[in-house]
């Protein structure tokens, strides 16, 4: 895309300087059918078409399908933390840290119980509004156990500097010591 | 009468009162347009100086410069100022001072409503400067979303302050674009046909249509919120049936338009001044109509693209991603025609054509960047991140400032007489263009690295120490070069260097005026049918100014000109302004009164303020018009028109169905939040409905029936020779009857604080009552006009408007019943 | 004021459209109609059937406009109103071809 845009901001600079080339009188320098319906509709109408059909089959495949092993979490935002649920495991909750598997899918279903806020962990999504009173459902899914950093990406007064997060992806055998409740184990 | 004498005459009519206290009683098109241009850049250098602060801030991790109090009014009003006081203001002078001047006229369609435009700018915007200055700024993004600006979260008076200031400069926007569409269409040399019009008055024909409909949704989106704020109406609030996402859809259903109703204008200026700087004419003007006509209506399908990480569905988005890239179609073939236009001429390098080629080097970057957020995946990544900021300044300023100088250095010639002395513009483009791609540049690559919009400080950890403090030294050589132009302009005014006549050797009309231009513009109105007058005749400033066209001889005290043909421009009536008045600063102060009874919640005052503003409003009206007919009038080159008291649609006709249109786009948007809330908001269904009333709807029926029989009674009685004052009377009686049975249909209404639903429906029928008390007080103001003498049969210009009002009321009733008992007869 | 009505009235008619099915994609998804035709879910046949609509009318407005009866008899504004046609017909198939091709409420 950037490559593209690129080529087109040269096509677009080279065209005007062109404009000052001097032509022998009477040389023929394009008229409208070049200008307005070549270069004006035809050019950015084929490109645009292309990005506009790459852009939602990229938009498909990232929205939430049903997969066998989906793992559903919650994550309530309010000025300024994270909670984050489990309903696998009833009554447990962690606060500022998502802890999910690796590799495996996860449906993370968001919502807010104060102002607007945003869940946005760059590495593994993009990002997703906690809006009051709805629940909105990101898939998000860590290929490497790790510990990734994430922020709340949607402006919320005084405080939200520093309104982050992290989420903590663990390997299976991790994985299984959280949830059997050993959560001091689980983290590394 | 020779020409010196005429101009004599000429200024003695149309000149504001001599010395500083003439600008308060000014109307004239020539003093509303300057005083719109100097108060807007004085905006924009204060809203630069936050710019600034805002750099010095970032500059450097950690920075202790500006707490997160401060800095979130600081952002808040830099966009806020650079928005609603600077861009929209400056496009409105720009167009105010040149339009009549293109089009070949002598002033706009209603310069006291220009003025007024003018007052409620200059109060609205002193409001929110007060509030910088006292440090109780609006602080909740130029966006304003609850809940976080609810009462709840900012119970302070700083969003207060944006919600009505804001509403109030609004004002001006649409009394401009009333007054651009009207005179556009209706005020322009006897000759030009639409197809024969200068591209800028399409350009701002199109933006004022946009400002109509565009507007309405955010003051609409205003008024909600400050009556949850004020009157605990919880249209916003989840747990009482509103939904925050309405605020969203409304503030961007005007946001979006708003960005290309900067743009349009600034390429109305590209269109014009291109052409000249390569000594031709502009190519495919009418397939820039037709992109800039395309574009347009287009943006208004785009506002779900700044809502693509709310949670919509795929679906839903997809439609907008795909308008978002449509919309750069239009945009293509403009710049490739201004292209296609260099190499048909012979461009030169003087300095305008610097500017505009700044404009292309950014704005083509900008439209880039704007097509990549266009596509779904990416923008839930760069969404809300610094990659967004540096996008938006490359389209608004790429898009709008560096055309805007442009037509600073293109017309200030024109505006004072006088040509540059100092070349001091040359250095500050440079310094202007490189401090500016040197900021926003950086700023992309600070967003794709997770920099966050609106955050106040971050941690050398973050790994954007190097980026953001290269982006604050272009912030501070991007200053200079401005502050340059400031000086440069200065310098203009100071010294007197005069200017050759046409020294752009242009082909519109606007040089055919003295330089700098007189009060009345043209001693005599020109016959047009070339797209470029003055190439076609360079002798038209001296035929004019000799008195060879149309009006050339003064009549009395009249500051005269003529209406033509929409489509031909063939001329149809001869028009008489009012002259200085106090009216329309007294008008705007009274209004100001009003919001400022809101702001500091002294809510009596409020419909005090109200009244006043009627009495005036009436007074605005009765001024106009006379008691005996005039017949044909002499209007020069051997022909004789009616005067505008003497017609079927005066400009007051015009001038209502305009502002219908924006009223009518403030109720579609009310019936939308309504359906929005229905259907999306979780609270719903509320706790308890209205109880529909058969009662109400006879009496609703028979004042529909009345406000629609009523106005056409009059106005067949008036034509017939006989007394209006019936058929005038019977739609007095149609309106009050509407007001109550609106008044009921409240009164049996859930209570509008306990549930959105109730809280919709009184403002549905506030709504309704307030028109009712409009068209009523039409109706009297006409029967008292009958009785003072002041209509014949000839004179039936007045009454000729009611109609439109009575029609638009009872319309307006008809819908708000359907949309209060429908849903619950049907269910 | 007819001229104006010649050059707005296919964009204008499309933005009405667009906003229209936008809002019935809402609608549908809130309160999903019961019933199948032809094996496709009700939603997605009404979503399909005021495309199609939408599009009808687009095409009959530029039929309109290129008529000897409503279409502009002056070559600058025919030249504009039939472009403002030709951006209505393109639009609505631009903008809503996803009620055919995308999954309706996720």
């Amino acid at each position: 895309m950037l490559a593209a845009a690129g080529a087109i901001v040269l096509l677009v600079a080279a065209l005007i300087v062109l404009a000052w080339r001097r032509q022998p009188a009477g040389a023929k320098r394009g008229g409208e059918r070049v200008w307005i319906f070549g270069l004006g509709l035809a050019f950015p109408a084929v490109v645009l078409a292309a990005l506009l059909g790459f852009g939602l089959v990229i938009g498909e495949r990232l929205m939430p399908r049903t997969a066998p092993d989906i793992l559903r979490v919650g994550a309530e935002a309010r000025r300024f933390a994270w909670t984050f649920t489990y309903p696998d495991l009833p009554g447990r909750r962690t606060d500022g840290v998502l802890h999910v598997p690796a590799g495996r899918p996860v449906d993370v279903a968001i919502t807010t119980a104060d102002v607007i806020h945003s869940f946005w962990v760059p590495r593994l999504a993009g990002k997703l509004d906690a809006v009051p009173g709805h629940v909105n459902v990101l898939r998000i899914e860590a290929e490497q156990p790790g510990t990734y950093q994430g922020v709340s990406a949607e402006f919320s007064g005084t405080g939200y500097d520093g309104f982050a997060f992290t989420v903590v992806a663990h390997a299976p055998d991790d994985w299984a010591a959280f949830m059997s409740g050993n959560e001091t184990e689980a983290r590394q | 009468m020779n020409a010196l004498a005429r101009h004599r005459r000429l200024t003695a009519i149309w000149s504001s009162r001599p010395g500083w206290k003439g600008l308060f009683s000014t109307v004239n098109h020539n003093d509303v347009g300057l005083m719109f241009l100097v108060t807007a850049f004085f905006y924009f250098f204060v809203a630069g100086v936050l710019a600034m602060l805002i750099r010095a801030q970032l500059a450097t991790p950690h920075s202790a410069f500006a707490g997160p109090e401060i800095y979130n009014q600081i952002f808040t009003m830099h966009g806020t100022l650079m928005m609603f006081l600077f861009a929209i203001p400056a496009i409105e002078g720009m167009a105010i001072y040149l339009l009549p001047k293109m089009l070949g006229t002598r002033d706009l369609a209603y310069p006291r409503l220009g003025a007024y435009g003018y007052w409620c700018y200059f109060f609205g915007g002193a409001m929110l400067l007060v509030s910088l200055l006292l440090g109780i700024a609006p602080d909740g993004g130029w966006f304003m979303y609850p809940p976080l600006t609810g009462k709840v979260y900012s119970p302070g008076i700083n969003t207060d302050f944006w919600l009505l200031g804001i509403t109030f400069v609004e004002i001006s926007a649409i009394s401009a674009a009333v007054e651009f569409t009207v005179s556009i269409l209706r005020y322009r040399a006897p000759g030009m046909s639409l197809s024969k019009m200068p591209i800028f008055a399409w350009y701002m024909l199109v933006t004022s249509l946009m400002i109509l409909t565009g507007f309405p949704p955010l003051i609409l989106g205003s008024i909600l919120l400050e009556l949850e704020r004020t009157f605990g109406l919880p249209f916003f609030q989840v747990e009482l049936g509103g939904d925050s996402l309405l605020w969203q859809h409304l503030f961007w259903l005007f946001g979006h338009p708003e960005v290309y109703i900067i743009f349009l204008p600034a390429a109305g200026v590209v269109s014009t001044i291109l052409p000249v700087m390569a000594s031709t004419t502009l190519l495919g003007y009418r397939y820039v109509v037709a992109a800039a006509v395309a574009l347009a209506i287009l943006s208004f399908g785009l506002w779900v693209h700044h809502m693509f990480t709310t949670g919509i569905p795929h679906m839903g988005l997809a439609f907008f991603s795909a308008a978002s890239t449509l919309v750069a179609v239009p945009t293509s073939v403009q710049v490739f025609a201004w292209i296609g236009t260099l190499w048909k001429g012979r461009p030169q390098l003087r300095l305008p054509m610097l500017h505009i080629l700044g404009f292309f080097a950014t704005f083509v970057i900008g439209g880039l960047t704007g097509v990549m957020v266009a596509v779904v995946p990416f923008d839930w990544q760069v969404h809300d991140t610094a990659f967004v900021t540096a996008h938006l300044h490359y389209v608004l300023f790429g898009g709008f400032v560096f055309p805007l100088l442009a037509a600073l250095y293109y017309w200030l010639p024109l505006a004072t007489g006088r040509a540059r002395f100092f070349r001091l513009g040359e250095v500050a483009f440079a310094l202007i263009f490189i401090g500016f791609h040197v900021t926003f540049l950086a700023m992309h690559f600070a967003g794709l690295m997770g920099q966050r919009r609106r955050i106040s400080t971050y941690s050398p950890e973050d790994g954007w120490t190097a980026i953001n403090l290269i982006s604050s030294i272009g912030g501070f050589i991007l200053a200079f070069g401005l502050v340059m132009v400031l000086i440069e302009v200065v310098l203009h005014l100071v010294v007197r260097h005069r200017a050759p006549r046409n020294l752009w050797r242009a082909g519109t009309l606007e040089w055919a005026t003295a330089m700098l231009p007189p009060a009345y513009n043209f001693a005599s109105l020109p016959e047009v049918d070339d797209r470029e007058p003055l190439r076609a005749d360079p002798d038209l400033p001296a035929r004019l100014a000799r008195g060879e066209g149309y009006l050339g001889e003064p009549n009395g005290m009249m500051r005269e000109t003529l209406a033509v043909d929409v489509a031909s421009g063939t001329p149809e009536h001869h028009v008489i302004y009012p002259g200085n008045t106090h009216l329309p600063i007294v008008l705007a102060a009274v209004t100001g009164l009003f919001f400022l009874a809101l702001l500091l919640k002294v809510l009596w005052v409020a419909p005090l303020a109200m009244i006043g503003v009627a009495v005036l409003a009436w007074r605005w009206v009765w001024v106009l018009g006379r008691r005996e007919d005039a017949g044909a009038v002499s209007v020069g080159c051997g022909l004789s028109l009616p005067t505008i008291a003497e017609v079927d649609r005066p400009p007051g006709w015009w001038g209502s169905v305009f502002l219908l249109v924006a009223d009518a786009t403030l109720f579609g948007s009310l019936l939308f939040g309504y359906a929005f809330l229905w259907t999306i908001a979780p609270g719903w269904p509320p706790p308890e409905w209205i109880a529909p009333s058969a009662i109400v709807v006879a009496l609703a029926g028979v004042g529909v029936a009345l406000s629609i029989i009523g106005p056409f009674f009059a106005t067949r009685a008036n034509a017939g020779g006989s007394n209006p004052a019936v058929g005038l009377a019977l739609s007095l009686a149609g309106s009050a009857a509407i007001a109550a049975a609106l008044v009921a249909m409240l009164m049996m209404a859930p209570s509008p604080t306990g549930h959105a639903y109730g809280a919709t429906l009184l403002v549905l029928g506030g709504y309704g009552i307030l028109h009712a008390i409009v068209v009523a007080l039409m109706a009297a103001f006409l029967i008292a006009r009958v009785r003072a003498g002041y209509t014949s049969p000839r004179r039936r210009a007045e009454i000729a408007i009611l109609p439109v009002w009575g029609a638009y009321g009872g319309g307006i009733a008809v819908v708000i019943l359907l949309a209060a008992y429908l849903p619950v007869a049907l269910s | 004021m007819m001229d104006l009505l010649r050059i707005l009235v296919a964009p204008v008619v499309w933005l009405a459209a667009f906003s229209a099915v936008y809002g019935l994609q809402g609608v549908l998804c809130a309160a999903p109609p019961e019933g199948t035709v032809a094996g496709l879910p009700m939603a997605r046949v009404l979503l399909a059937l005021s495309f199609a609509a939408a599009l009808l009318v687009q095409v009959a407005l530029l039929v309109l406009l290129l008529s000897r009866r409503f279409g502009a008899s002056r070559g600058f504004v025919r030249t504009v109103s039939l472009g403002g046609g030709l951006v209505g017909v393109v639009a609505t198939v631009w903008t809503l071809f996803p009620v055919l091709a995308l999954p309706l409420c996720q």
